[in-house]
């Protein structure tokens, strides 16, 4: 049932312009914008709500016995409450209604990320994790340490595992982010429109090096990328 | 509540069972058969051994909805985990 | 106790069966017109109260006060207990604080290499240790403390079930916290995090011995949590008040029975998870090791198990405070309390299912990873419903802002916020962005520290019941004050930050000035606590007497009794009877009902066990309050755990420090042994349960409900631990997996043999049944020989693999099997002690008119057979 779910969902999904794609930046920064507006919203409703309540019916010397029935020592809850249990409803319904229309809007946008770019038109580079630092590998079995070349413009498939101890390779400025696991591989991508030095850091605590286990990514200008790509060869250099 | 000669007869059938797992083992099944026939015998033996030597069968039903919510929490971890990597 | 009270009431134990009825409180407290905290209506207050007053020990015995030392070591009494547990959590909160303060110095600004404060490896520990302090040894024994307190005082009981048990688990919680101060100086304590990843956690990448002991610390934490989950379920279960249905237990009450629930199950699954760990560490089994397939998913899976269900463990008690307290300072009762507590049980049994969504970056496929966000989705939406609830609560109320209410409703505010970003993560693809980073940290902070806010509110207000003296009002709100804006300063900027990554100090530059003043905000909040121990502290001693229930409208019965109360807690038998409390004047009426076979409770269908224990509660000789072997238990298992972190690859470390250790195992072996020993032979009467409301475990006593709630527990151990074969061998390859043992005879004489020691023991049952003392005899001395047998008969495979070479290290095929049989085999090793126990005192003719001893032994010598039925097929087999 769940799988059925998932093809329509998808189905929809992929055919709908509402659902964010684009890069990795794009789409986060679609999504975040509508969950922080959104929280904002209900979060300054929902708090001023409570404030304004608590205000209103605070106790003082002047308010007079209302006639409300009160609580007594000693007394069981089934006999003096009276549920109000439908009260609830309203704010609950509305609240699912928006967790779920929202979760199943960034659903489609998960697919899209995890079914990310196809083989033919990316690159693929292997990242391994190493306390204290990353290694990349090209296709070509050129190895770097330290510093990872890419196109501007181009998707980037990311192949990432560790050689000791679990880490968590991510750039943040190009949001792409997935954890370094020894002995597994996980796969992710990015596409980084924009050229320029980015920093890669590790995002799970590996030991005392983790403060500065970090990488440069340097977005090239394709055909300087592909230059310089050119002249690399299946060895190990230090950029 | 429950005689001593039924206590026998389910202790014949345990020991019964556990050299009939080994049995199977030789059988030459296939694989995944031998592993269901196995694991369903472990799985009837565990049933009495609880049912009546530790008399579940003669308690309230709750101490048996205890122990099986703990045996859920077991499989759920062991079947989720298991299926997250295949 | 009869000073305290109006004449009007009668509390006189001594009174005739005609009144059977009296002292109705709900009759004494005026409605409306009170004031909180105040002594407005001095009649009632009294000035001769003092928190250390002597006792009015109504069982006669020679029970020390409280002003003497002596009374602390030995006590088992549930107030005693739980003043204990506040007491040293605080204590562990100032120790988590003053490193969390120590991480906030360190973020001031990006720390370049060399210009740190504290270096990078102190900084790891700081890290781990802060949230290892605040998560276990503070916050839930910071609740576990009202727990103590305030639940056997709500429910009617006299004391939990098992007092000695209850003792126990707090003398285990302190010896485990202070075994991880201990671990600081061996070394360096863990440095992992407070999520302890693997493979980091094993020697190979974090060698020091102090890492060992934190673990090992954990360990005998989670001993503690279990003893105190078996105990607490039974109680809250088995020893209500007639009339006190589940249905009409107060909120507080209802999440700590919610939170026990939850720990019993998801705590053993962190044993699990322990236990391969401590294994890794010092016996050198490989299942964390780099190579081992799928060993950093394996950990992240046990550890998540438990660490999703323990968010809510530490939550749900803050949400009880909260409950509690809006009802009481609003003058309303919560709205949809029906469905308050079904969104409660709703999520205590959702928690189980949601860990993944802490895995969304690792190699787990996507179905599952949909699988886990829809279940996600599905938990956060209860709470919503909680929350407003509590909100709705306000309307029409007389609502009070004294320092108990602005603590609980500020934790109000806190958790909207929580909540509201919590959200954000739960869309996997804005989660896949906050993996690892400060977003985490403050909305996790948001809403645990938020509960931290709640448990304070209920501090203040449980202050006068427990000390019997108010607390400093003004100073009270001027904690909340400099606490609300503290917190929110600390925290609130993390939000702003949140690129920054989690546990690194070197971040980017334009972060700072958020950090800085989240670093300003955190010695705000530090502050406040300043005031508060200053504010309570001298209270305690000087305050003004409290009256018995300084709160107008509050409900619950802890406020129809004197602060402090007595030790016996209630004036006759709490009853609910008639829909409101009362008092029945005394026992022998129980006894008259019990004899006469009237049922007691309106849903204990099944009265005679309970008729039983009441029997028994009447004719016993009142027991004493007093036990030391709590204490000393709990000083071997320190000593015996310190000993034991000086293992390594499964021999002690070498030099003068190897020695130390050997000693010290040693000697804390003996001091357990010892302990346990004589704490078995101790005559102790626990108070019996269903006198009452006992659904579901009416007709069940006690003692058999403890068992079988231990045994649940200990399935989800041996669950864990089978779960971590299958998983390891399905990373592996399951058909690709050759069993260790080639051979499956020896595996199947082991199975007739443990099957055979079962049947002997079900015989020494039908013998005591029977009063056969020499069938009790022989069957148990049969038993033992079967398990001797069979320990040989394992050891002797156990040599023949090791001379093939094959050994807890070779790989992790060999790890699993020897550490799965192994935890069988120790399982074994305590029966057969306990069946040694048996023996002897069977031999003097025991068990004879009691035979329930020789039964829970039993349920727990089959347990044990029915896990061999298992891990037989498993390791030999298949």
């Amino acid at each position: 049932m769940l799988m059925g779910l998932r093809y329509v969902l998808s189905a929809l999904a992929l055919q709908s312009e509402l659902i964010p794609r684009g890069s990795r930046t794009f789409v986060f920064q679609r999504i975040f914008v509508v969950f922080l507006v959104l929280g904002t919203l209900v979060g300054i409703v929902v708090i001023t709500y409570m404030l304004y309540t608590a205000y209103r019916y605070r106790d003082g010397e002047d308010r007079a016995d209302d006639g409300v029935d009160r609580p007594t020592l000693g007394e069981l809850p089934s006999v003096g409450s009276g549920g109000g249990g439908r009260k609830l409803l309203p704010s609950f319904t509305l609240s699912v209604v928006i967790v779920i229309s929202l979760i199943s809007w960034t659903y489609g946008t998960l697919l899209f990320v995890e079914e990310g770019p196809s083989a033919e038109e990316s690159m693929e580079v292997q990242v391994e994790g190493y306390q204290f630092g990353w290694e990349f590998t090209y296709e070509n079995g050129h190895t770097t340490d330290g510093v990872l070349r890419v196109p501007a413009g181009e998707p980037v498939r990311l192949r990432v595992t560790s050689a000791d101890v679990f880490h968590n390779f991510g750039v943040p400025e190009l949001k792409v982010k997935t954890d370094a696991i020894p002995g597994q591989r996980t796969d992710t991508w990015f596409v980084a429109n924009e050229t320029g030095n980015y920093t890669a850091q590790c995002y799970e605590l590996c030991g005392a090096g983790h403060s500065y286990m970090t990488a440069d990514v340097v977005v090239m200008e394709p055909d300087e990328y592909r230059e310089w790509y050119a002249n690399t060869s299946n060895s190990s250099s230090a950029s | 509540m429950v005689s001593t000669k039924l206590y026998t007869a389910i202790y014949v059938v345990l020991f019964v069972s556990a050299t009939i797992q080994v049995l199977v083992e030789f059988a030459g099944l296939a694989y995944w058969t031998a592993f269901a026939v196995i694991i369903v015998l472990s799985a009837v033996k565990a049933i009495l051994v609880a049912a009546y030597f530790q008399h579940l069968r003669f308690e309230p039903r709750s101490l048996t909805y205890l122990v099986v919510t703990g045996l859920l929490a077991a499989l759920a971890l062991t079947l989720a985990a298991s299926y997250s990597i295949l | 106790m009869s000073e305290r009270r109006p004449p009007t009431d009668t509390d006189d134990g001594t009174a005739g069966e005609s009144l059977p009825d009296d002292g109705t409180v709900g009759e004494r407290v005026p409605d409306g017109g009170m004031t909180d905290g105040g002594t407005t209506d001095g009649g009632t207050a009294h000035s001769d109260r003092t928190f250390v007053s002597g006792e009015h020990d109504a069982d006669g015995h020679a029970f020390p006060s409280t002003s003497e030392i002596r009374r602390w070591l030995v006590t088992t009494n549930h107030k005693d207990v739980g003043i204990l547990y506040v007491v040293t959590s605080l204590f562990f909160l100032l120790l988590g604080g003053v490193l969390a303060l120590l991480i906030r110095v360190q973020l001031w600004a990006p720390r370049a290499v060399g210009e740190t404060i504290l270096n990078p490896a102190a900084y790891n520990q700081a890290v781990s240790a802060h949230g290892l302090l605040m998560v276990f040894w503070f916050l839930s024994p910071f609740a576990f403390g009202f727990a103590n307190y305030v639940v056997p005082l709500q429910i009617g009981a006299k004391d939990l079930a098992f007092p000695r048990l209850n003792a126990l688990s707090y003398w285990l919680y302190l010896a485990s916290g202070l075994l991880f101060a201990v671990s600081f100086f061996q070394g360096g304590t863990f440095a992992g995090g407070w999520t302890m990843y693997a493979p980091l956690n094993v020697p190979t990448f974090m060698p020091d011995v102090g890492a060992s002991t934190a673990v090992l610390a954990l360990v005998l934490f989670v001993t503690s949590v279990t003893v105190s989950s078996v105990n607490f379920i039974t109680t809250i279960h088995r020893m209500r008040a007639e009339g006190l249905t589940l249905r009409n237990l107060p909120l507080f009450t209802w999440t700590i029975l919610l939170t026990v629930w939850m720990m019993l199950f998801a705590f053993a699954a962190l044993l699990a998870a322990l236990l391969i760990l401590s294994s890794d560490r010092l016996l050198g089994t490989t299942y964390f090791a780099l190579e081992s397939p799928g060993g950093s998913l394996l950990w992240t899976h046990l550890f998540w198990f438990f660490g999703h269900p323990e968010v809510y463990i530490v939550f749900f008690p803050a949400l009880g405070v909260m409950a509690e307290t809006f009802q009481t300072f609003t003058g309303r009762r919560i709205v949809g309390r029906k469905w308050f507590i079904a969104a409660m049980i709703l999520v205590a049994l959702q928690s189980f299912v949601v860990w993944m969504h802490h895995m969304f970056l690792t190699s787990i496929n996507l179905q599952i990873k949909t699988l886990f966000m829809v279940t996600t989705i599905g938990i956060s939406l209860p709470f919503d419903l909680m929350v407003f609830a509590l909100i709705y609560t306000m309307i029409k109320g007389r609502i009070r802002f004294t320092t108990p209410f602005l603590f609980t409703f500020g934790a109000l505010l806190l958790f909207i916020i929580g909540g509201i970003t919590g959200v954000f993560l739960g869309a996997v693809v804005l989660d896949y962005e906050f993996r690892g980073t400060y977003w985490v940290v403050a909305h996790f902070h948001y809403v645990m520290v938020g509960g931290v806010t709640a448990l304070v509110g209920g501090l203040y207000y449980w202050f006068p019941k427990m000390t019997g003296r108010m607390y400093d009002e003004f100073l009270g709100k001027l904690h909340f004050g400099l606490y609300f804006v503290g917190f929110n300063l600390l925290y609130f900027p993390m939000f702003v930050a949140w690129q920054t990554p989690r546990r690194v100090f070197d971040y980017a530059p334009g972060l700072a000035p958020w950090h800085k003043l989240a670093t300003i905000g955190g010695f705000v909040l530090a502050a406040s606590f300043v005031v508060m121990f200053y504010n309570l502290t001298k209270s305690a001693f000087a305050g003004d007497p409290a009256e018995d229930n300084p709160w107008a409208y509050s409900t619950t019965a802890e406020w129809a009794i004197p602060s402090p109360p007595p030790l016996e807690n209630f004036p006759g038998v709490p009853t609910y009877r008639d829909g409101t409390l009362s008092f029945r004047s005394d026992a022998p009426q129980l006894t008259a009902e019990a004899d006469g076979g009237t049922a007691v409770g309106s849903t204990s269908s099944a009265t005679p066990p309970a008729a039983y224990d009441a029997a028994r509660e009447a004719h016993d000789e009142p027991a004493s309050h007093a036990s030391i072997w709590p204490l000393a238990l709990s000083v071997g298992m320190f000593v015996l755990f310190f000993g034991l972190s000086g293992l390594r690859g499964g021999s002690f470390v070498s030099g003068a420090m190897g020695a130390v250790y050997l000693a010290s195992s040693a000697v804390g072996g003996a001091v357990t042994f010892g302990s346990l020993l004589l704490w078995a032979l101790e005559p102790f009467d626990a108070p019996a349960g269903g006198f009452g409301e006992a659904w579901p475990f009416a007709g069940v006593e006690n003692g058999k409900v403890g068992m079988w709630v231990f045994l649940a527990s200990d399935v989800v151990l041996f669950g864990g631990v089978i779960g971590a074969y299958v998983f390891t061998r399905v990373a592996f390859g399951w058909t690709g997996w050759e069993p260790i043992p080639t051979d499956p005879i020896p595996g199947l004489l082991n199975t007739y043999i443990l099957l055979t020691s079962s049947f002997t023991v079900v015989l020494a049952l039908v013998a005591a049944e029977k009063r056969s003392r020499m069938g009790v005899v022989a069957s148990l001395v049969a038993t033992f020989l079967l398990g001797v047998g069979f320990l040989v008969n394992k050891g002797i495979e156990w040599q023949h693999l090791f001379h093939e070479g094959l050994w807890l290290s070779t790989n992790v095929r060999s790890s699993t099997f020897f550490l799965t049989t192994g935890l069988h085999a120790a399982h074994v090793i305590v029966g057969l002690l306990i069946t040694l126990f048996l023996v002897a005192r069977a031999w003097r003719g025991a068990y004879l008119d009691d035979s329930q001893t020789v039964e829970y032994f039993g349920l727990y010598w089959h347990f044990v057979d029915i896990v061999w039925l298992f891990l037989f097929p498993l390791f030999y087999i298949l």
